[in-house]
């Protein structure tokens, strides 16, 4: 068998007329964790609507684990769960009421229902409230209850929909833990638009604009391709003369306010122990001297905008 | 294939349960029906006690003509008011409250959803009309009406019943928002109701369809006592349509969404 759980291929849908997605192609293989980034609109949320099969194509193919989602649609949905927007919950069912009866539509056999709950609980944190109404539950308790429905039959493809959107920071990092972890025996693809939970939880990464896909990458690549445009940004208690930093190797480009300046290297060169060194040699005063992390993100805004 | 159907059935039978909306329709559906029931009896009484002075002797009206159907007849208005508050959540709410992505995405047919939603409604319906046409059998008690009659009118009833569900399940998929359901199901069963009011006006063949159409014309014949495969076809011919509709909506619906 393939190793391609998710094959997307070709794949446009409009709304009325509208070209939503344009042509695009995604792949995931078995046991990574996708993340799928874009702007708000840019057509995440139909493309995993597509995937969990809400919405039908209107052109191109999408293949779930080697089945076609139109040609055996219920097929092809064994394969897959999904946690959408909001989290699909019945607000009048116990926690584990609701798992028991999406155990049993999503054809776990009825002496494994009771195991496969108790284990989907086990995992997103919710044996403690197995026994109360969903209604009654917090937001991120709930969060998770759409994760452990998504999970509950050990489907090999799992989608979620901007799973931490509306968490605290302590939820959020479970959420995340319970992401990294899901990877390996599922292939994940999830979509954001906040950038750090990428770098935390995926290894690919698909950027979407538009309607397309405008980056297809590694984690590794893409933060390859960003260390290179790294810059640093340094503070001192007595500024240099600009042009005495200018005249240190392997600087690229040397901007300041007289307070904070930013430093970019060359691709090739390594200048910040020189920098260092003589700024303690000159009595510069060095306060500050931090790598900038924000290019990563630089990355995307600015592949979003060429687009247009 | 039915195992899906039987696990959504249940579940919508439950859910009905365990909202206040159910218990307090049927309560409320109850107590009208046992008041009514009251005031035919005793307008029975006094037309006996009349007919017996002006020379009816020892025989008896027939009770069951005269207290059980007209009694069957308003449940089935009653029904008519007030099922299209249970039926407009069957798929509605769905997609209103958001639970509708974790059963599109489960692998079960547009089908399986509808028959399970179907059959959770159907055995909701069972369970208020028997209820409902208790009072019909305390007559054993004190008289002799003619258990056969009741028997083809409580089928009637259900017939009746099972098709406005039906019709109310297809409104409830044509929308997210439960209220139009409702109006949209009330609008299409009382339209049904009343199809042949029109009927002398339109000329004969037209009047022969809306006869047909009417929906108290077929479940007239059942409170007499009537089963006929014409009437019979009539509901199942109703309740398939409906079914039909909700499933195809289902289906385009994620084509169109």
């Amino acid at each position: 068998m393939s190793d391609l759980m998710i094959e997307i291929t070709q794949l446009s849908r409009f709304y009325d007329r509208k070209k939503v997605l344009d042509q695009i192609n995604l792949e995931v293989k078995r046991g990574e964790v996708m993340g799928f980034l874009g702007p708000n609109g840019a057509g995440k949320t139909t493309t995993l609507r597509i995937l969990a099969g809400l919405l039908a194509p209107n052109e191109g193919s999408v293949r779930i684990a080697g089945i076609d989602i139109m040609e055996q649609p219920v097929a092809a949905r064994t394969k897959i769960g999904f946690l959408p927007e909001s989290p699909p919950l019945y607000d009048e069912m116990t926690v584990r009421e609701y798992l028991v009866y999406l155990a049993q539509l999503r054809q776990v056999p009825s002496q494994q229902v009771n195991q496969a709950v108790d284990r989907a609980m086990d995992r997103c944190g919710l044996t403690a409230v197995a026994n109360r109404l969903l209604r009654n539950l917090s937001k991120g308790y709930r969060q998770r209850c759409g994760i452990a429905q998504a999970i509950v039959h050990s489907p090999e493809v799992v989608i979620l929909d901007e799973p931490t959107v509306g968490l605290d920071p302590i939820q959020i990092r479970e959420i995340r833990g319970l992401i990294r972890e899901l990877g390996g025996d599922h292939s994940v693809i999830l979509s954001t638009h906040i950038l750090p939970e990428v770098q935390m939880t995926c290894n690919r990464v698909a950027l979407i604009h538009n309607g397309r896909i405008v980056l297809q990458d590694s984690l590794e690549g893409l933060e390859r391709h960003a260390r290179r445009e790294r810059g640093y940004r340094i503070c001192w208690e007595h500024p240099p003369d600009e042009a005495l930093l200018r005249g240190i190797a392997g600087i690229a480009e040397v901007s300041g306010d007289g307070t904070v300046w930013s430093v970019i290297p060359l691709a090739s060169a390594d200048p910040i122990p020189e920098l260092v060194r003589q700024s303690v040699a000159h009595g510069w005063g060095l306060r500050e001297l931090t790598p900038v992390t924000q290019s990563l993100e630089e990355i995307f805004v600015r592949l979003a905008t060429q687009e247009n | 294939m039915l195992r899906p159907i039987v696990t959504i059935a249940l579940r919508e039978w439950r859910s009905m349960f365990l909202s206040p909306l159910a218990w307090t329709l049927i309560g409320v559906l109850f107590a009208i029906v046992s008041y009514m029931f009251v005031g035919a009896i005793s307008r029975y009484h006094e037309q006996q006690f009349a007919y017996g002075s002006f020379g009816g002797g020892a025989s008896q009206l027939p009770l069951t003509d005269m207290v059980v159907a007209p009694m069957f007849g308003n449940v089935a208005v009653l029904l008519l008011l007030v099922l299209p508050l249970i039926t407009m959540r069957l798929l509605a709410d769905e997609k209103r409250h958001g639970s509708w992505p974790a059963l599109a995405s489960s692998p079960i047919t547009a089908g399986q959803i509808v028959l399970g939603k179907y059959g959770g409604l159907l055995l909701f319906l069972m369970m208020s009309v028997g209820l409902l046409s208790l009072p019909a059998w305390l007559l054993f008690g004190f008289g002799h009406p003619d258990g056969g009659q009741i028997l083809s009118g409580l089928i009637g009833l259900l017939l009746v019943s099972a098709t406005f569900g039906a019709i109310g399940l297809a409104a409830s998929s044509a929308t997210d928002n439960p209220m139009v359901a409702a109006i949209t199901t009330f609008g299409m069963l009382l339209l049904l109701w009343i199809a042949s009011w029109t009927g002398e006006a339109a000329g004969d063949r037209i009047e022969k369809i809306l006869s047909y159409l009417s929906l108290i014309n077929h479940y007239e014949n059942f409170l007499k006592g009537v089963i006929s495969s014409a009437d019979l076809s009539y509901f199942l011919l109703c309740s398939a349509a409906g079914l039909l509709y909700a499933r195809q909506r289902l289906v385009t619906e994620r084509i169109s969404a």
